[in-house]
């Protein structure tokens, strides 16, 4: 049911707008927020009072209240999927502790047949030419894991064949990735993504390691220096336990690498080796500020920026929350309506994080109809899954700048999905220094070069 | 725009600070999960 604000309305009673105060921690400003409408306005501490029983905010709230609001409906529920998570194999080479896919798949799983893949492209480009807009950009196929790497000789003549249907991206942990394979890749601006979780191998060989338990520090690290002035690759980093302590360092590793996007990502909990490596959501926070003003620092000193993309997501959701890039902190999700995941069987989940859980699948490629299986109930228990329908998130200000991630892990770690996410605490702590930066106007030195381009400014004070 | 760190002394008066982009959802934006890159838009 949508609610009604009359122009004028009081605030906090009847159809008036519901403001709330935050503190963000900043030593001269707080937030008033809507969240319902993810509205915001960062306002000195002694005229808060004023500007939220005043009539100024309430009024310029109550004349752009109906396209706030429907703005987050269409985000939220408006948009049809245009990516596919594709895992050619269930095979990978290393054996990751914290790895969101069970370990006999992982070990001694299937590959994709060949004709099978190509067979699989050619049904997702007929769904995407029948549902995508024709004003919008091609869509992307993502191969992601296990490890695609191991389905080389497939997946790069099928990147060939395809070129002109899909935007092509690879997840990989980088140690397949020999001079032709990084040639090919360069050749054709494919997009990169590589997995190292430190600047150090007796850090990083904690968690990135062979079956063998010998670490990959060494080669991916090569890689690294040798994608130098690629301008389409980004580095994820997985924060554990192992190397929480360490994230300001790895910013500066990264940044003299000359990395231009990397990701901080908190260890999914959605297998037991992942909640194994949890770190503390306090620790975390306090790391990962440090981090995020390390990056600060080194973008001051150099002019160079290293975007943290996870953090400039939550700063995007704030500041325009239609541009953001990264579809975990909304809910509902990306997972199955904004992208889904073929496992390399032809099974298909709402997103690559529920591959191991086989409760999940909603249907085959090579079977069901994409969108019925978009509409099984096993998609819909992901795909409409809101944060105003369980507490706490449902009376949480900042509910629509964190989502209440992800909804395979608190399935998995509270055996329902109607909680909250297991970094809750972490998620206040990173929307707070987003205010503090936005208070700071520091946005610049965490976001990428142009994130406005393509953008209507739709409200300013 | 200005520079300034968290907690440095800021010019007075203060004034609020409040605003708002918007971009058509045309599939452009619309986005991953954690696990993948930005595609070219950095």
């Amino acid at each position: 049911m949508q609610a009604v604000y009359p122009q004028g309305g009081q605030v906090n009673v009847g159809c008036g707008p519901r403001f709330d105060l935050v503190d963000i921690g900043h030593p001269h400003y707080v937030a008033v927020v809507e969240a319902d409408t993810a509205f915001w306005t960062l306002v000195p501490r002694e005229q808060a009072l004023d500007m939220v029983l005043g009539s100024d905010l309430p009024g310029e709230f109550a004349q752009r209240y109906e396209r706030f609001q429907k703005e987050m409906q269409a985000l939220r529920f408006g948009l049809t999927p245009s990516a596919v998570y594709f895992n050619p194999t269930e095979r990978c080479n290393l054996n990751c502790p914290y790895c969101y896919l069970p370990e006999d798949m992982r070990r001694a799983g299937m590959d994709m047949a060949e004709a099978d893949l190509f067979r699989a492209l050619e049904i997702l480009s007929e769904y995407f030419q029948e549902t995508l807009p024709p004003d919008s950009v091609q869509p992307q196929v993502i191969f992601h894991g296990s490890e695609p790497m191991l389905r080389r000789e497939v997946i790069f003549p099928a990147m060939e064949k395809y070129a002109h249907r899909f935007r092509f991206g690879i997840q990989t942990n980088a140690t397949l990735l020999d001079d032709e394979a990084l040639a090919f890749i360069r050749s054709r601006e494919i997009s990169l993504g590589i997995s190292l979780d430190a600047h150090l191998p007796e850090i990083n060989d904690r968690t990135r390691r062979t079956w063998g338990s010998k670490g990959v520090f060494g080669p991916v690290s090569q890689v690294l220096e040798k994608l130098a002035g690629y301008p389409n690759y980004s580095v994820m980093c997985t924060v554990t336990q192992a190397n929480v302590a360490h994230l300001p360092e790895i910013v500066d590793f990264f940044h003299g690498h000359q990395v231009g996007v990397a990701m901080l990502n908190p260890v999914r909990c959605t297998q037991a080796g992942g909640r194994a490596s949890k770190p503390d959501d306090a620790v975390l926070a306090r790391h990962f500020i440090a981090a995020l003003d390390r990056a600060g620092e080194l973008y001051e000193q150099t002019g160079r920026r290293l975007v943290l993309a996870n953090f400039a997501n939550i700063l995007i959701a704030i500041t325009a929350p239609t541009a953001r890039r990264l579809m975990c902190d909304i809910s509902p999700c990306g997972g199955g309506r904004c992208f889904f995941a073929v496992a390399a069987t032809g099974d298909l989940f709402p997103c690559s994080e529920f591959i191991g859980l086989p409760q999940f699948k909603g249907g085959n490629i090579f079977v069901d109809q994409i969108p019925a299986v978009l509409e099984s109930p096993q998609f819909r228990r992901v795909s409409r899954r809101r944060v105003e329908d369980f507490a706490p998130c449902d009376s949480c200000v900042i509910r629509h700048f964190c989502g209440s991630p992800c909804p395979a892990e608190v399935y998995t770690t509270y055996g329902t999905m109607q909680a909250p996410a297991p970094y809750c605490d972490f998620y206040v702590e990173q929307v707070k220094y987003a205010f503090r930066i936005i208070a700071d106007q520091r946005l610049e030195a965490y976001l990428w070069e142009g994130w406005n381009q393509g953008t209507e400014q739709i409200f300013g004070l | 725009m200005k520079k300034q760190h968290a907690g440095q002394k800021q010019q007075k008066p203060l004034k609020p600070i409040g605003f708002r982009y918007s971009c058509n959802l045309n599939g452009s934006n619309t986005g991953l999960s954690h696990y993948i890159l930005l595609d070219k838009k950095n």
